[in-house]
């Protein structure tokens, strides 16, 4: 298989599942349990912490690109797209930064990413209300960050660590 | 390329550092965002950034339902004395439904689909001059 199409295989195959995480996670939302507008686990942010531990920071953002234009298909509107881009790449490149730091961990670089995510879509949301209305959600947001991106964090640790790439790469190199 | 935090296996000072700023930055907005406390308490209701309505919630007498006009999706707004809900929206979301009763100043419920904000905000003076839309 040469290296390209393993390339693109190994993209393809994590945007489907970033996908289907996003969506399985609106099918459950936490917002029943906990009313705050915005609120979620966060699963989808899993495969870009993956994407960028064990491929490149290139294919974290195609995967993303892809996962957030495919997501608008399926969920349906145009909005959404602007919110989940917003957010989406806030987060990873504050990820993609947080990873370079000495002396921390997945569960800081998840946390690091759910809080920009968080802010991201508020800044979003406040550019398409034109009131500054949504900023009153930021801080409960960024203290939920807090506890979704330690649970991503905790997961993405175990995922990073029992996933290497080199299933992916066995034949190409 | 090789990432230190991806092989870290226990959290280090850097993920304190990062809660620590997190945290920081949220009480630092709620200290900014602290609402004016007031007997009067308002809702008013933005619709795409223009104001539609305003109400004084401190003078509802009994509850009443209020449909909202030219939105997006159909909503329905509830007013008691003291509180508001949207108690009814056609949005797909139902963030704003879930959000149920805002009742202190400060507080919001958005509906996104519809670009709705209601705002309630507290105010000092009796002598207030409610205006309706």
């Amino acid at each position: 298989m040469p290296a390209s199409l393993g390339r693109l295989t190994r993209c393809a195959v994590l945007t489907a599942l970033a996908l289907a995480l996003s969506v399985a996670e609106g099918l459950v939302p936490l917002t029943v349990i906990f009313p705050l507008p915005g609120l979620r686990l966060g699963l989808a942010n899993l495969v870009t912490v993956y994407a960028l531990c064990r491929l490149s920071g290139r294919e974290a953002l195609l995967i993303l690109a892809a996962r957030c234009l495919l997501g608008s298909l399926v969920g349906g509107n145009l909005t959404a797209l602007a919110f989940s881009l917003t957010g989406g790449l806030l987060a990873l490149g504050v990820m993609a930064a947080a990873l370079r730091l000495p002396g921390t961990s997945l569960f800081g670089v998840s946390i690091a990413g759910a809080a920009a995510h968080n802010t991201g879509q508020i800044l979003a949301a406040l550019a398409v209300l034109q009131t500054q209305a949504p900023l009153v959600y930021l801080p409960p947001l960024l203290l939920c960050s807090l506890v979704t991106g330690a649970v991503t964090g905790g997961i993405s640790t175990l995922l990073v660590r029992r996933v290497p790439a080199a299933p992916f790469e066995r034949k190409s190199l | 390329m090789r990432l230190p935090a991806a092989e870290r296996r226990r959290p280090g000072p850097g993920d304190g550092i990062i809660a620590a700023l997190v945290i920081a930055a949220a009480v630092v907005l709620l200290l900014l965002l602290r609402p004016a406390s007031g007997d009067v308490l308002t809702a008013t209701v933005l619709l795409d950034g223009a104001q539609v309505g305003q109400y004084d919630l401190s003078g509802v007498e009994q509850s009443f339902l209020l449909p909202l006009e030219g939105t997006a999706y159909p909503v329905v707004i509830e007013l008691q004395p003291g509180r508001v809900r949207v108690a009814e929206s056609g949005c797909p979301s139902q963030d704003c439904v879930h959000t149920g009763w805002a009742d202190s100043p400060g507080e919001q419920i958005i509906c996104l689909p519809n670009r709705l904000v209601i705002s309630l905000s507290g105010t000092d003076h009796p002598d207030f001059d409610a205006v309706t839309g």
